[in-house]
């Protein structure tokens, strides 16, 4: 009899876990699945007294997006009362993809939004953080909406492919605030809204791209990269995995795939211990993905030409990177934690007083290219002469002449 | 105490290990990370040696003590009636006290990680409740229940800890040189703290039944704690860096909400989190045992049920009391409770074991 009333008392404790009542359970957040709405994207921006949010989600079976504004003095309230907006549902925080912030708020709250992340259990470390720049995070978020285009899934679609062509990379809430605390900097991947001609009436009136890194500070404050620059600390931080170059040539051009680009970071001592100087070394590997004018590849001047110049935009790159951190005083590049991991017992007292040593440390680049395969047709078939009859050239090709 | 109210060396050394993966998960890794830097992946190594120490010397010290003497009797037995009564009274409060500050701290943990919304009181009432039934049955049933949830706990560990590995920087676990060896040393010191605690459960030894003529059959409870241990702090060093992980109460959980399974299941949290709480559950109904066993000694009763409820009941008025925030929890963990548990487990339990092996009286 005592273990029946013991084993009934036990079972009775489980029905707090059901979370089925408002009354007493445990489960504070249950949520029946057909009330919720799946919060993909928020983008948020600074509003004159707060901060606007808006997010992009799906519910249930339903394809098309769904958005909603609000807004609050700060990024917590204004997420935290999406719930008091007549949605008709719960919007969920727990599956969302990316976080797009406006140019001001990330210059003056960036801190709040990487906090309001790692501090919200519902929210992933992994969510990747934009800056949206010339313009607003609620405006491309709205303009990337189509009937046939969630902005979430475009969104999606560049963070697929924005490495891939060499444009960028994600840089996620975990990867920024690990970056700020280690080096009290980050980089942050920017993005713009392009208006561009719709060419299908279901997409949204507005397309995304790429805008280099920002570079932002523990604190506050925000500065951007160029293009140059973004590629050089993509290779730096070994962020890099593939870019299409074209590469102009005394005869014709080349178009190459860099698929392989590695970075090795050297420090220099001098004689006494002192920290000399940091060695980059790139090495890149290419392949040729078209060729247009004369260029005959099986001439190794030819090929030697392109290699270099290849070398010579790619070490510009890495320098330019380097230069605008040290004019930055900011070591975004990581290149403290590198010379520490490579001479770790030679390197401490050169890294003791780093902050001044940095801006100041002569850092030599050096790149080396190598062409490696043509994929099969090392002779292209010449392009058209000009004023020739495109018939007569295919007559002219197929007869070999 | 009742004569098939016994349980095996090695069902004993599981509940050891389960129950002690709950305090691990509450100061690793951030105390570690803390005094060590990035180094803190090799403290748990580091901690090993002190552990097997402290083991080793408990071991041999109650090496030649009768079948059914616990801790308690031990004591007795080593400082008189007195002075082991009082010793037993003292371990009895600390322990009831260290029961509330698990219960409220594993409260604090399941609101800081799945249920940001929830209630500290439903859960620690639960939780008590629970104990309460499980403390008052048979030490066979706890440490039974603790054999099974085993490898439910290992598997769980391990699955985790392999889908971290994806977001493992070496960067931020070298280099790690001789001159880290202090602070591997200095991060080692709450690991060690933390296993010091099996001495608690030597109040239970009296329960224990050697097979006669046999090797007594153990869980390497040691080996499996450091291990899990320093799974714990190499994966979360490796994912967060040693800035970014110390500046969390709950980095391993925070780990552990950016995982994929094998790339298919996602959110996986709330599953950890319950399994810890597993732990938590079976920690301190462990302890209610403990306690209500001391009592029983101590006051020479036959059996020791009548003692568990008021045990829980002060420990749960432990757990409100002891704090009303969050805040003042974290100095508690940090400092208070740390220091008590060293000077508990590592000098007064030894010091007494060691008196009486001086006295020969065991």
């Amino acid at each position: 009899m005592k273990k029946t009333v013991l084993a009934a008392a036990a079972l009775s404790l489980a029905l707090s876990l059901g979370g089925c009542s408002s009354g007493l359970t445990i489960l504070s957040n249950y949520r029946r699945i057909e009330n919720i709405e799946l919060v993909r994207t928020v983008a948020a921006d600074k509003e004159a007294d707060g901060v606007n949010v808006a997010v992009c989600g799906t519910a249930g079976e339903e394809s098309s997006a769904r958005m909603y504004e609000n807004t609050g003095k700060s990024l917590g309230a204004a997420l935290g009362e999406l719930a008091l907006l007549p949605l008709g549902r719960d919007a969920v925080l727990s599956h969302t993809e990316n976080m797009l912030i406006g140019e001001e708020l990330a210059r003056e709250r960036l801190g709040e939004c990487l906090d309001y992340i790692e501090r919200f259990s519902e929210m992933r470390l992994d969510t990747g953080i934009l800056i949206v720049r010339d313009g607003t995070a609620r405006d491309l978020l709205h303009g990337l909406t189509g009937e046939d285009t969630p902005a979430p899934d475009v969104i999606a679609g560049l963070s697929r492919n924005i490495a891939r062509v060499g444009d960028g990379y994600f840089f996620t809430c975990r990867e920024i605030a690990s970056s700020l605390a280690d080096n009290g900097c980050a980089l942050v991947q920017c993005v713009r809204a392009q208006k561009e001609e719709k060419l299908f009436e279901a997409r949204g009136d507005l397309n995304i791209a790429p805008a280099g890194f920002a570079v932002v500070r523990e604190g506050g404050g925000l500065d951007f990269l160029s293009d140059e620059e973004t590629l050089g600390a993509m290779l730096l931080l070994r962020k890099y995995k593939s870019r299409i170059v074209d590469l102009p040539l005394p005869e014709g051009a080349l178009t190459v795939s860099v698929d392989s680009a590695a970075a090795s970071i050297r420090p220099r001592f001098e004689r006494d211990g002192a920290l000399d100087r940091v060695e980059i070394r790139l090495e890149l590997e290419a392949n040729v993905i078209s060729v247009s004018g004369e260029a005959d590849l099986e001439d190794r001047t030819v090929r030697e030409a392109a290699e270099a110049e290849l070398s010579r935009l790619f070490r510009r790159a890495a320098e330019s990177a380097v230069a605008r951190s040290q004019a930055l005083g900011l070591d975004y590049l990581d290149l403290e934690s590198i010379i520490h991991r490579r001479e770790p017992l030679k390197a401490a007292p050169a890294l003791k007083n780093w902050a001044d040593t940095f801006p100041g440390l002569p850092v030599e680049v050096e790149a080396e290219s190598t062409l490696q395969r043509t994929y099969d047709i090392v002779d292209p078939p010449e392009d058209a002469k000009e004023g020739e009859d495109p018939w007569e050239k295919m007559i002219r090709l197929l007869r070999g002449s | 105490m009742g004569k098939n109210d016994t349980v095996t060396e090695r069902q004993l050394t599981v509940l050891i290990f389960v129950s002690l993966l709950s305090p691990m998960i509450r100061i690793l890794p951030s105390s570690s990370v803390a005094l060590a830097g990035r180094a803190a992946w090799l403290s748990p190594l580091a901690a090993l040696p002190a552990g097997a120490a402290l083991a080793a010397f408990t071991r041999f010290a109650r090496k030649n003590a009768p079948e059914g003497v616990g801790l308690q009797d031990m004591a007795q037995l080593s400082l008189g009636p007195v002075g082991g009564r009082l010793f037993g009274v003292l371990f009895a409060l600390w322990l009831t006290f260290y029961g509330g500050f698990v219960a409220r701290s594993a409260a604090e943990r399941l609101l800081a990680t799945v249920y940001p919304n929830g209630s500290v009181t439903v859960f620690i009432v639960v939780m008590f409740l629970v104990a309460l039934i499980t403390a008052s049955g048979k030490t066979k049933t706890l440490s039974r229940t603790a054999e099974v949830l085993m490898p439910v706990l290992i598997l769980v560990i391990a699955v985790v800890l392999l889908s971290a590995i994806p977001d493992v920087t070496a960067e931020f676990l070298l280099p790690v040189t001789y001159r880290d060896a202090g602070k591997v040393l200095y991060g080692a010191a709450p690991i060690f703290n933390v296993l010091s605690a099996f001495v608690y459960f030597l109040f239970l030894t009296g329960h224990v039944r050697r097979p006669r003529g046999e090797r007594p059959r153990r869980v390497n409870w040691l080996a499996l704690l450091v291990a899990t241990a320093f799974g714990v702090t190499f994966f979360t060093l490796g994912t967060l860096g040693d800035k970014l992980s110390v500046t969390m109460e709950n980095a391993f959980f925070m780990v552990i909400r950016n995982l994929r399974v094998l790339g298919i299941v996602e959110r996986v949290e709330a599953v950890v989190v319950a399994v810890w709480v597993v732990t938590d559950f079976i920690f301190l109904a462990a302890i209610l045992m403990i306690v209500s066993e001391i009592w029983r000694t101590v006051t020479g009763v036959r059996r020791r049920g009548a003692f568990v409820p008021p045990s829980a009941a002060l420990s749960c008025a432990a757990a409100f009391l002891i704090t009303k925030n969050a805040f003042t929890l974290q100095a508690w963990s940090d400092f208070i409770v740390p220091c008590v548990n060293l000077f508990a487990a590592v000098i007064l339990v030894p010091a007494v074991m060691g008196i009486g092996k001086l006295r020969r009286k065991y």
